[in-house]
């Protein structure tokens, strides 16, 4: 379970001297449960993306307080935040962020190799999940030799390969064409329900908004239950 | 990250720039060629100069210089710690002649204690030691010393003594130098033994060699035919002691010095030596040093190209859960990579050079100076001991590291946030 309060930061903008600071988030307080879909929904600059960095660990927040499974992950430094990420979360990003010089199954087999996994166990465990994103064919190409929908099952097999908890989605189908953003919706449909993973899905677009389970939506650095979707 | 996968990773990293690292490689590799066969002519210059200061005598040897040295001074120095054998030879300050079948000879009369000689590196080619009065042992080239006065040969020079030495009897006669005429008595001598020819060609050895069983008599000749004689004045010594290994030849002049006497041994000259080129060893080491920082400024470059490039990378990676820690040992590994493969064939090209230097350069040399005999010229121009391949090894991948590690910290410091926001 994630739980977050009183969560609040800010940016500095504008030329040395002369900065100001911008509220983004102001004293948040929410929770995710184990195995659910959340969407969080906003405009662009609404400050949805800065909660997910400060979820994942890659920003600290200025005040305000993060537990998940009752670990303050907050109050991590940025060491103990990188061990944390690598062995509870997943990512899947608009771009994809695949390494380009790296194929598909060493994509997906990357965070094994930082985990310090033996190469017999990672390439059992690539195998497997090729074979759940439908990918086995194309394991030794390269990320741009890939179609969009391609490019983001590899990125969703590489946030499933350490078996992670929670998986953060940083507007998923944002690149993809609508009919692959519905096969990529239902895949993380699937996996939620298979795997009790918890998904916290960053998103402007309601469609996408409406696979979750429950919905916030993020304005002006804050953040109000949209409550169930209509989808489920 | 098991240090396998890393090590695959930065090849796989290598791979793709491969003509940046190469040149990267390359000037790391003759920056360190540069330092090796910089350093390598100090090396084969001391060895050269140190074989020659050891050819001319035995490295345990000390030069003894004393004025009143007896008997009694002489076995009180065999007893001394350390000490395997002390030579008094004892040779006679007056001219000399020998006669042999018509045939005469200058060579000079040696007194030694050939119990002492044997310790150390006097051998017989032929032949016995003295064991009774009148018989000596001759140099390898007595013969060569005799000549006959009446006869030329072809080439107008004089004829020398080519019969059979050993067992043969020869006239020792000697006078004063001021003096036309010697002294009317003569000691018959027998060659019982032929010493040992010296190691080096050009030593003619042409001595001869007695026990001190001869000296009462030429004593006693000495003292008849000079007035108001010295016999003091007839014999002087030159005497040598022998350390019995190198280690001790320190330790045996320092304590000679503190009891007086004056010696001198090889190993004060090595030491000066030594020092002298430890010195400028490290000067061209030191010179060598500059062209691997030179070579650095490559490195750095290429680092940090290859940093900025891969951003993104280091971003998702950093994402997914790479920690800042692995970032900079993998950038590490890849500067140091450079440095041990630019190293290794650093060692490799430098052998070559060393080895093609050595060859040549005393063939150019030989010319420049006109020497047709090649083979005289015993020259070593340069020489890597391991020592030198240790340092330039550990200087090199060292600054290699070094370079690598600004690039390295840049790449730890990559904000996770704005290297995903960075276009493909």
């Amino acid at each position: 379970m994630i739980q977050v309060q009183e969560l609040s930061h800010s940016f500095k903008i504008g030329k040395k001297g002369k900065e100001r600071q911008v509220p983004v988030l102001k004293g948040l307080s929410f929770s995710i449960q184990e195995g659910e879909i959340v969407s969080i929904v906003g405009r662009s600059g609404s400050g949805k993306s800065t909660l997910l960095h400060i979820l994942a660990g890659f920003l600290k927040p200025d005040t305000g307080i993060i537990e998940i499974d009752n670990v303050r992950t907050s109050v991590f430094n940025e060491t103990e935040s990188a061990k944390y990420r690598l062995a509870h979360f997943g990512f899947i990003f608009q771009n994809f962020q695949l390494m380009p010089g790296l194929t598909v199954f060493e994509n997906i087999e990357l965070p094994l190799k930082l985990s310090g996994v033996m190469e017999k166990e990672r390439r059992q465990k690539v195998q497997e999940l090729l074979q759940l994103v439908g990918l086995t064919e194309v394991q030794d190409h390269y990320p741009n030799e890939l179609s969009g929908g391609q490019q983001q099952r590899v990125s969703i097999a590489r946030a499933l390969i350490t078996d992670p908890p929670i998986i953060f989605a940083d507007e998923p189908t944002g690149s993809l064409d609508s009919e692959t953003e519905q096969d990529i919706l239902l895949l993380i449909q699937s996996l939620n329900r298979s795997r009790g993973i918890t998904f916290v899905i960053i998103t402007h677009d309601d469609t996408v908004a409406e696979t979750a389970h429950r919905i916030y939506r993020m304005h002006d650095g804050e953040l109000i239950e949209g409550g169930a979707s209509h989808a489920i | 990250m098991r240090f396998k996968d890393q090590i695959d990773f930065v090849r796989q990293h290598i791979r793709k720039n491969k003509l940046r690292v190469f040149m990267t490689i390359l000037a790391a590799t003759m920056g360190t060629a540069f330092l090796i066969v910089l350093a390598s002519v100090g090396f084969g210059i001391q060895d050269t100069i140190r074989d020659e200061m050891l050819s001319n005598r035995l490295i345990t040897e000390i030069d003894v210089f004393s004025g009143d040295m007896d008997a009694p001074t002489i076995e009180g120095l065999k007893q001394r710690e350390h000490v395997k054998a002390v030579v008094n030879r004892q040779s006679v300050s007056i001219r000399q002649e020998t006669g042999m079948n018509g045939y005469i000879g200058g060579q000079s009369l040696i007194v030694t204690d050939f119990g002492e000689e044997a310790k150390v590196e006097f051998a017989l080619k032929e032949g016995r030691l003295p064991q009774n009065e009148h018989e000596v042992v001759v140099g390898s080239h007595f013969a060569e010393g005799m000549i006959d006065p009446e006869k030329l040969d072809a080439e107008g020079e004089p004829v020398t003594y080519n019969g059979k030495l050993l067992g043969e009897e020869f006239t020792y006669k000697f006078g004063l130098y001021e003096n036309d005429e010697l002294f009317e008595e003569e000691i018959p001598l027998t060659i019982v033994g032929i010493a040992k020819e010296p190691s080096k060609d050009w030593v003619h050895d042409m001595k001869v060699y007695g026990d001190a069983s001869i000296m009462p008599k030429v004593k006693q000749i000495f003292i008849s035919n000079v007035e108001d004689a010295e016999v003091t004045d007839l014999f002087y010594s030159d005497v040598k002691m022998y350390a019995d290994n190198l280690e001790n030849v320190k330790s045996v002049s320092e304590a000679m010095k503190e009891d007086g006497f004056d010696v001198y041994s090889i190993s004060d000259e090595l030491e000066r030596m030594d020092v002298f080129f430890l010195v400028l060893k490290a000067g061209l080491i030191f010179v060598g040093t500059i062209a691997i920082l030179i070579a650095s400024i490559g490195i750095f470059n290429t680092m940090t190209m290859a940093v900025t490039e891969r951003t993104r990378e280091i971003g998702v990676m950093k994402a997914i859960g790479a920690s800042p820690k692995l970032i900079q040992r993998l950038f590490l590994m890849e500067s140091a990579w450079i440095g041990i493969i630019g190293t290794f064939i650093a060692i490799v090209l430098s052998y070559g050079i060393s080895y093609i230097a050595n060859l040549l350069l005393p063939i150019i040399v030989a010319s420049a100076l006109g020497e047709e005999d090649l083979g005289s010229l015993s020259v070593t121009f340069s020489i890597i001991p391991w020592q030198l391949v240790l340092i330039a090894s550990v200087i090199s991948i060292t600054v290699a590291m070094i370079s690598g590690w600004r690039p390295a910290r840049k790449a730890t410091k990559i904000d996770v946030i704005q290297a995903l926001r960075q276009e493909l």
